[in-house]
């Protein structure tokens, strides 16, 4: 039988000749979900390249020296060190503008000290050391580093380049004098840096922080990539919707065709067989434009995704796609693997029909009622999983549970959408039946029960994308709200002060005389080991790494710095602010299960300080712990150095005139003060960056669930076609029976809207208060939106409408004698 | 060619099982042609299904070609469809996405056994020369059913089965396609089993049975 396999493929890809748009929905449906997909991938993949290689390099391969005042290393220190007998080697780091604009960072070090095993000594390349070391030097960087120009835009050159595939993206390495040559870096060197536990302690002055200790760019990205991979695999999932709505029409008009090449002798196993060969061939096609086109949107959303990356979290992302083989193989599977997953019910069904039944729609009517009830049991399914996964959240500690937040998210989709045709079954009988004395509405009812079974595919993609869009939608408007806000209650200050640490005495004690200024906020910044926990529960030890910050309370700042929580009331945490009690981040309150009234072990070289937590606080887009002090009593304790100051004014001052004088006076750079608005300005559009990709995708999957559903209405005109011209034989208007086409599908596009609504609150609450909370580590306010409600309702509607236009226009503008023809086919 | 031996046949309904054959047995000699006739419901579609193997008694034999059609799996049951048998319905069943001359092709390259001599024989002697791109529904009644004749005999099966081959058809298109049928059977010597209420249809084959609530009455027109 295999050798007549091919003529049943052939003979069963002839209905795609005379159907093209049948093909052409269901190549649509393979191409979108695997476009989709494969492009968050390929920027997944390129990501994590990045971070590997910037894993691979110094970042966590060598413990690094700084100075505990945070200014800069010298030269003189690092040769003391070296007298000194410690095993250090210099390293200088510093950004460099090509005279095409291109940003880079620019690493010098010394190779003659750098431990010979650590990779950024080395980074692939064969060039001697002698070459690296003397004039002219080498420019060592990664292929997707490399720029149009050697120039920079001071004018000066680079050395020559030589290629090292290892080095991270947007980054140069070079002999540490050729560096310093290019950065103007005098005596100045960025750290010290020694090999993993070369050394017990810091020397005297400096801190010591371990390699193991650094996060890495994976480790804080990877909620990210998990949220993009959701949001792909959501838009793979809304279109393999079209790819079975598109096989299930294709199957049930080709039913007599299979029941005249079974009754010819084809088995029902090579008739499988044969749909199957047709479903991977199919699959091929899709995928690899699937594929194609995922690369291509890639390539344009990298530069997005690169700087929301780099905004977020400081991770460093290659702006030129870098994509392993495995990558293809893979794209392809879950194309052809989602295609199989699509088709195999209609395979089965195709199996399973009993051969004499075959070419009967009684059959297959039968078999919808059926699949209703499988899908009513299916979603009840999916809720008792989404309810289990609720309550088992319940009982977890807030920020855990990542995996089963989207477990909970998808399972609420699932059960939703597998309820949605059931309940437009249910509705449109008991319409029907409440209508019975109007024949049209009565007619118009029972039609679309005819063609639910054809259209809740596209339904259920429509009812997913809704709620998704409306619940993510809401979820980046909540954060958009909350965000500025913040930004409003933290930046009091209409000027901020970003001058040398050793500056700020003399630039306080100058303030202090001016009678423009009110307040001066005096903010420090130190790092420290959390060494111990001590909550109710008792003592954990930690030993990690973690950011103190100092501000200046006062009148200005106190009364709006929001907290989150505190042990008796906002006026009591600020009192024990100022007597040395701490604030901490949610982050770090999340991550450690940290709450008002707990304390904190830190250390630092030669301090051991136990403080007690006051109160929590909001910190949004720090991906950090962070541990909040009394500027004062963070320099008394842990002899932090200033890091900026906020100047608070008094009304109608002149600020331009303050800003002169101020850096005339103690000669800062133009940069060196920056206004409110510009802060907010700069943190804002990080903030509309960081959600581009997220609105871009969210927008893709609503166009996707449109075209399904203009696929299946144009997939199905011709019947259609049958169904309305005895109607119009009867003496209905063309006109009228066009308009009550779009009411049909206006009417359940409608409910499908109104179902979204309850779904999509469901999903922002998911998104704010289990996934924000385990990926960021921040828990946000629950807004809704009306207007995004509306506009939701408004949206499945139009979608609706304009997809029924086109269909609804051909019967209006088809000819009377076509329309006798449709009426003598019946 | 074909002998079905004590065939029982019932089907499950709302109302309880229903008989639809009762004892059946009858005998077909190679290249011999036989009617069966009968009322509707009386049980004719079913035992020409249950002859192609396409549904099973639920007791008795049937041997189609010297196989037991009741003890072969569906697959080689399959095979000696596609092999062993014509068969053409009232329906005229065609592929409406193949052409005229694929159609025509269809059984005889499932079965190996694609003759383009012979499919350019058939195509003259149905009087498709010049139609052989068009589609079915571009072609008249009377072309479709010759089409689906022809389809059955293309791979020159040694037994064809027809269920009302006339039954949709004009009387005057119904005689023409008779007489094309019955031509092409005495040409292929091949054996012929009509289902059929018309007397005129039963009147020219050697023999004629009646079937009667499930059960086979003998009958001399």
């Amino acid at each position: 039988m295999i050798k007549s396999i091919p003529t049943v493929v052939a003979t069963l890809l002839t209905h795609y000749r005379r159907h093209p748009g049948q093909l052409a929905m269901l190549l649509l449906g393979l191409w979108v979900a695997s476009a989709l997909w494969s492009g968050i991938q390929a920027i997944n993949a390129t990501a994590r390249d990045s971070y590997a290689r910037a894993d691979a390099m110094f970042d966590t391969q060598l413990d690094q020296l700084e100075r505990r005042d945070g200014a800069a290393l010298t030269r003189a220190e690092y040769h003391a060190l070296r007298q000194a007998g410690l095993p250090v080697s210099p390293m200088l780091e510093g950004e460099i503008v090509t005279q095409d604009g291109t940003r880079l960072t620019l690493i010098g070090i010394d190779p003659l000290t750098l431990a010979n095993d650590n990779p950024l000594a080395q980074a692939d390349t064969s060039n001697s050391l002698t070459d690296f070391l003397t004039p002219p030097w080498q420019t060592r960087a990664a292929p997707d580093a490399l720029t149009s120009t050697t120039t920079l835009a001071n004018g000066k050159a680079l050395p020559p380049l030589v290629l090292a595939p290892a080095l991270p993206p947007d980054t140069l390495v070079m002999d540490i004098a050729a560096a310093a040559r290019l950065l103007e870096s005098g005596n100045e060197i960025t750290r010290i840096v020694t090999a993993p536990g070369a050394l017990t302690e810091a020397p005297a002055g400096l801190t010591l922080t371990r390699a193991n200790r650094i996060a890495t760019p994976g480790q804080l990205t990877e909620s990210f990539h998990l949220n993009l991979t959701a949001l792909g695999l959501l838009a793979w999932v809304v279109g393999l919707f079209i790819v079975q709505a598109a096989l299930g029409l294709a199957l049930e008009q080709r039913l007599g065709m299979l029941r005249t090449l079974r009754v010819l002798g084809v088995s029902g196993r090579s008739l499988v067989l044969a749909l199957s060969v047709e479903l991977i061939l199919l699959g091929l096609i899709g995928a690899v434009a699937g594929i194609a086109s995922g690369v291509w949107l890639a390539r344009l959303l990298l530069p997005d995704v690169a700087a929301t990356l780099g905004s977020l979290y400081g991770a460093g992302v290659g702006r030129e796609l870098n994509l392993p083989w495995h990558y293809w193989v893979g794209g392809l599977a879950v194309s052809l693997g989602g295609l199989l997953l699509a088709g195999g019910g209609v395979l089965w069904r195709a199996a399973r029909l009993n051969m004499l039944e075959l070419g009967q729609m009684q059959a297959w009517r039968s078999g919808y009622r059926r699949q209703l009830m499988l899908m009513s049991v299916g979603g009840a399914c999916a809720a008792g999983v989404a309810s289990a996964l609720y309550i088992w959240l319940r009982f977890q500690p807030p920020g855990d549970g990542l995996v089963a937040g989207f477990g909970l998210i998808a399972a609420l989709l699932m059960a939703s959408a597998l309820w949605l045709p059931p309940l437009l079954a249910l509705a449109l009988k008991v319409l029907s039946h409440l209508t019975r004395r109007r024949p049209l509405i009565h007619w118009a009812l029972a039609d679309m029960q005819l063609q639910l079974p054809k259209l809740s595919l596209a339904m259920m993609a429509l009812l997913i994308a809704l709620a998704t869009n409306l619940g993510v939608g809401s979820m980046v408007g909540g954060f958009r709200l909350t965000f500025l806000n913040w930004l409003d209650q933290r930046l009091v200050a209409p000027l901020y002060l970003n001058a040398p640490s050793e500056q700020y005495a003399d630039i306080d004690a100058w303030l202090a005389e001016r009678s423009e200024v009110s307040e001066r906020l005096l903010t420090r910044r130190s790092d420290a080991v959390l060494e111990t926990v001590i909550t109710s529960d008792g003592s954990h030890a930690l030993g990690t790494p973690i950011e103190l910050y100092g501000i200046t309370p006062g009148n200005s700042l106190t009364p709006h710095w929001p907290l989150l929580a505190t042990q008796q009331d906002r006026e009591a945490a600020w009192a024990a602010f100022d007597h040395g009690a701490v604030f901490v981040n949610e982050q770090l309150a999340t991550a450690e299960h940290l709450s008002p009234g707990d304390r904190l072990t830190l250390s630092a070289p030669g301090v051991n300080e136990t403080l007690t937590i006051a109160a929590t606080y909001p910190d949004y887009g720090n991906p950090s712990g962070q541990i909040l002090m009394a500027s004062p009593q963070l320099a008394a304790r842990f002899n932090a150095p200033p890091s900026s100051m906020g100047l608070v004014l008094n009304d109608d001052v002149d600020e331009g005139v303050l800003r002169e004088a101020l850096t005339a006076r103690f000669g800062l750079s133009s940069d060196a003060l920056s206004d409110q608005a510009e802060i907010k300005r700069i943190a804002t559009e990080i903030f509309e960056r960081t959600f581009t990709i997220t609105r871009a995708l969210n927008a893709l999957t609503l166009a996707v669930a449109a075209l399904a559903l203009l696929a299946s209405l144009l997939a199905q005109a011709r019947s259609r076609r049958q169904q309305l011209a005895p109607l119009w034989a009867l003496g209905v208007p063309r006109a009228q029976l066009a308009q009550l086409s779009l009411v049909q599908l206006g009417g359940a596009a409608f409910v499908t809207g109104l179902l979204a609504l309850p779904l999509g609150i469901a999903i922002t609450w998911g998104l704010v208060a289990i996934i924000n909370v385990a990926a960021f580590g921040w828990r946000l306010p629950l807004y809704l939106f009306p207007w995004e409600m509306a506009v939701t309702l408004a949206t499945a509607v139009a979608v609706a409408l304009l997809s029924a236009a086109l269909p609804a226009l051909r019967f209006w503008r088809a000819s009377p004698r076509a329309l006798l023809a449709e009426e003598a086919n019946q | 060619m074909l002998e079905l031996h004590q065939v029982h046949k019932t089907y499950p309904t709302p109302q309880g099982p229903l008989k639809v054959l009762d004892d059946v047995s009858l005998r077909l000699a190679p290249g011999q042609s036989l009617a069966l006739m009968g009322e509707s419901g009386s049980g004719k579609s079913t035992l020409l299904h249950l002859a192609a193997g396409l549904d099973l008694p639920d007791q008795g034999s049937i041997a189609l070609a010297g196989h037991n059609v009741a003890s072969l799996a569906e697959p080689a049951r399959a095979k000696l469809r596609r092999e062993k048998l014509g068969l053409v319905f009232q329906q005229f069943h065609l592929v409406p996405s193949l052409t005229a001359l694929d159609n025509l092709r269809l059984q005889a390259r499932l079965a190996n056994r694609d003759e383009p001599d012979w499919t350019a024989y058939l195509v003259e002697r149905l009087g498709l020369k010049g139609l052989e791109k068009r589609y079915p529904e571009q072609l008249s009644g009377g072309q479709q059913q010759r089409l689906a004749i022809g389809r059955a005999l293309a791979p020159r099966p040694p037994l064809l089965l027809a269920d009302e081959p006339t039954g949709n058809l004009d009387e005057t298109t119904a005689q023409e396609v008779l007489e094309l049928l019955l031509s092409l059977v005495r040409e292929t010597q091949c054996a012929l089993l009509v289902v059929t209420h018309s007397p005129q249809v039963a009147a020219p084959l050697d023999r004629c049975l009646r079937l009667r609530h499930g059960q086979l009455i003998n009958s001399a027109l």
